[in-house]
C-alpha cells in the first residue's frame, strides 16, 4: 500500500501532530510496511460476518445517578499550566 | 537480610505471619537492592521514606494479629496506574510532570490489602512497544543478560521481579505486554479476562483490549495477587459484575485438564528450540495425566493485522485527550490555539506513539474506515468464534508465548518485525480471554515461556495448570 505526501498531510492535520520534511520519507516507509502487513486481512471474505467491537457481550453497566463531590475543580486545575479564576487559558481564538 | 528478597510472595506472607522477619526488614532489603541495581533502570519513581513508614505501621498491625492479606509486602506498580498525589508518567514526556489527583482501582485494592508500594516501574511509552525501548526514561535492561531487552511494555515490572527488586508487580497487557516480558525475563505473568480487573485509573491505550494483571515469581504468587486485584468496579463501565473465585484455593485444587494444541501453529514455529521446548512442556503435563487434544484456530494468523488496525484506531481516539490545555505537556512555543495542540502533541509524544496515532488516524479516516477498521472488527469476530469453538472440547489452550527468546537492545528497527513479537499473545486480547506465561525452557540461553489461554472467567484453571507445571519442572526457579 502506497502512502502519498498528501496522505501524510491529511494524517498530520487530523492527528494534530507535525510531520517534519526530513522525517517524512522514513515515516512513509514505516507506515507502508505496517499497512502492507495489515493488508493480509484482504485474503478473507468477511462479507457475511458482523463486526465485533468489544470482546465481552455484556451491556455496559450503569451506576445510580447520584451526585458525588469527589471531583474537586481546583485540584484538577492545578494540573494545567495556564488557568485563571476556574478557567483554562488558551491563546486567543476570536480576534 | 538479603535472603528475604529471594523469597516468593507466598513465603513472605508466611514469614511475616509467623513473625520470622518484619515488614521493615523486607522493605529495607528491597530498597537497598533497588539502589544497587539502579543501572537496570527498572523504576521511574521510588517511594523510599513512605515505604519505610508504611512498613513500620504494617509491623504494628502484624504484632496485633490484625494483618490484612498482603500486609507489609512490598509491591511495585507499573507507571501506568494512577496513584493519588504521585507522579504517573506512563513512560512519556507528555505526562512527565503529571501528578495524579486520584488513585487507580488496582492500586487502591492492593493498598487496602496491605501491600506497600515501593515504586513505579518503567515501561514503553503509553504501553506501546515490545522492548521497553520506547520509554521516555530510557530502556530497562534484562537482568539475566543486560545487553538484551526485558521485553515490553511491562519490561520494568518483569525485570524488577526477576532482579529480586520486589516479589510481585502490577502490569498491563493490550497485545502481550505482560506475557512477552514475563517470557523474556523467566517469570510468571497473567492477563486475566477482559473486565475482571478494573481499568479505572489505568491510563488508556486501546480500551477494548487493555487489561491489568500481575507479574510474579510463580503461578501460586500470581494467584494470590490476582485475587486481591480482581472484582467488579462501578467506576469502570466495562468491569464484569461476576463473582471472583478464590484463585488462591483454586491454584492448588485437584482439577482435570484438557489442553488444546493448535497443531498447525505449532508445526509452523520457526525456532527449533522454541518448538522443542513447547513439546517438552506439553509432554511433562501429559505424563502427569493431563489430556491433550488437537484443535483448529483457522483465523489466528489474521490476529496480527487485525490488531494493528484496532489497537492504533483506539489509541488515536484515546490519545486525542492530550491537548496541552488541561494536563500533560504544554508547548511554550505557541501563538495560536492550533499551535498549542500541534506543538504540545508533537513535542510530548515519542516516535512509536506517533506512528500508532498516524496508523489509527489513517484507518479511521473517510474512505478507509470500512476497508480497515470495520474489516478488522469482522476478523476479530472470526477469531473469537474460533476460540469459542475450541473451548467446547478443551479446558485451556497452549502455545508458546513468543516466537523467540529476548533480542539485543537496539537490534530491531523495522516496526513490523517488532510487532511480530506479539504474534502469539495478541489473539487472547482480541477475544478478551485470560492468558498467562510460565517459564518453560530456554532458547539461545535465555528463558522462553509457555502460554496457557483459558476460557472466559476461568483464570483459576490456567493458574492451576501453571502451578501443576511448576510443581513438575524447575524452569521458573532463578538460577
Amino acid at each position: 500500500m502506497k502512502i502519498t505526501k498528501q496522505d501524510l498531510k491529511n494524517i498530520s492535520l487530523l492527528s494534530k501532530i507535525k510531520i517534519d520534511e526530513d522525517t517524512s520519507s522514513s515515516l512513509i516507509k514505516d507506515l507502508e510496511s505496517i499497512l502492507t502487513m495489515v493488508n493480509k486481512m484482504d485474503e478473507l471474505d468477511t462479507s457475511k460476518i458482523n463486526p465485533l467491537t468489544h470482546p465481552i457481550e455484556n451491556t455496559q453497566t450503569l451506576r445510580e445517578d447520584i451526585e458525588k463531590k469527589d471531583i474537586e475543580r481546583e485540584k484538577l486545575q492545578k494540573l494545567s499550566k495556564e488557568k485563571d479564576s476556574g478557567f483554562y487559558l488558551t491563546p486567543k481564538v476570536i480576534e | 537480610m538479603s535472603e528475604l528478597i529471594n523469597l516468593s510472595l507466598t513465603d513472605q506472607i508466611l514469614g511475616l505471619t509467623n513473625k520470622s522477619f518484619s515488614s521493615k526488614e523486607i522493605t529495607e532489603a528491597y530498597l537497598n537492592e533497588i539502589k544497587k541495581k539502579k543501572s537496570l533502570n527498572c523504576f521511574i519513581s521510588i517511594f523510599e521514606e513512605e515505604a519505610k513508614k508504611k512498613a513500620l505501621l504494617a509491623d504494628v498491625n502484624i504484632a496485633k494479629n490484625d494483618a490484612r492479606p498482603l500486609e507489609g509486602i512490598p509491591i511495585a506498580h507499573k507507571d501506568i496506574f494512577c496513584i493519588k498525589d504521585k507522579k504517573t508518567t506512563c513512560g512519556s514526556k507528555m505526562l512527565s510532570d503529571f501528578i495524579s489527583p486520584y488513585s487507580s482501582e488496582v492500586f487502591s485494592k492492593l493498598d487496602n490489602a496491605g501491600a506497600i508500594t515501593i515504586g513505579k516501574t518503567n515501561m514503553d511509552e503509553f504501553a506501546m512497544g515490545s522492548s521497553n525501548e520506547t520509554s521516555f526514561y530510557g530502556n530497562v535492561l534484562n537482568p539475566i543478560n543486560e545487553k538484551l531487552s526485558p521485553g515490553g511494555s511491562s519490561g520494568g515490572s518483569a525485570a524488577a521481579v526477576r532482579a529480586n527488586l520486589c516479589s510481585f508487580a502490577t502490569a498491563t497487557d493490550t497485545g502481550g505486554s505482560i506475557r512477552q516480558p514475563a517470557s523474556f525475563c523467566g517469570v510468571t505473568g497473567i492477563k486475566p479476562t477482559y473486565g475482571r480487573v478494573s481499568r479505572w485509573g489505568m491510563i488508556a491505550f486501546a480500551s477494548s483490549l487493555d487489561q491489568a494483571g500481575i507479574i510474579a515469581k510463580n503461578a501460586k504468587d500470581a494467584a494470590i495477587a490476582l485475587k486481591y486485584m480482581s472484582g467488579y468496579d462501578q467506576k469502570d463501565s466495562t468491569s464484569l459484575n461476576e463473582e471472583v473465585k478464590d484463585f488462591q484455593k483454586e491454584v492448588d485444587a485437584d482439577q482435570e485438564h484438557v489442553i488444546g494444541i493448535p497443531k498447525e501453529l505449532i508445526e509452523n514455529i520457526k525456532n527449533d528450540q522454541v518448538r522443542d521446548s513447547f513439546r517438552n512442556a506439553i509432554s511433562i503435563l501429559e505424563k502427569d495425566g493431563v489430556k491433550i487434544e488437537e484443535i483448529n484456530l483457522p483465523h489466528i494468523e489474521y490476529s496480527l493485522p487485525a490488531y494493528y488496525v484496532i489497537a492504533p484506531a483506539e489509541c488515536s481516539a484515546n490519545l486525542a485527550r492530550y491537548d496541552g490545555i488541561r494536563f500533560g505537556h504544554r508547548s511554550e512555543s505557541i501563538s495560536s490555539l492550533e499551535d498549542l495542540y500541534v506543538n504540545s502533541r508533537t513535542e510530548g509524544f515519542g516516535r512509536e506513539v506517533k506512528n500508532r496515532i498516524f496508523i489509527g488516524t489513517f484507518c479511521l479516516s473517510a474512505g478507509y474506515y470500512d476497508a480497515f477498521y470495520n474489516k478488522a472488527l469482522k476478523i476479530r469476530n472470526l477469531i473469537k468464534s474460533d476460540f469459542d469453538e475450541a473451548f467446547k472440547k478443551v479446558s485451556s489452550i497452549a502455545m508458546p508465548t513468543c516466537s523467540d527468546s529476548s533480542f539485543e537492545l537496539g537490534s530491531i528497527s523495522d516496526p513490523v518485525e517488532m510487532y511480530e513479537q506479539d504474534i502469539y499473545t495478541i489473539p487472547a486480547n482480541l477475544a478478551g480471554l485470560p492468558a498467562l506465561s510460565v517459564p518453560s525452557g530456554k532458547a539461545d540461553d535465555m528463558p522462553i515461556g509457555l502460554q496457557l489461554i483459558g476460557n472466559y472467567l476461568d483464570e483459576g484453571r490456567i493458574l492451576n495448570l501453571a502451578n501443576k507445571f511448576q510443581k513438575l519442572s524447575d524452569f521458573h526457579e532463578f538460577k
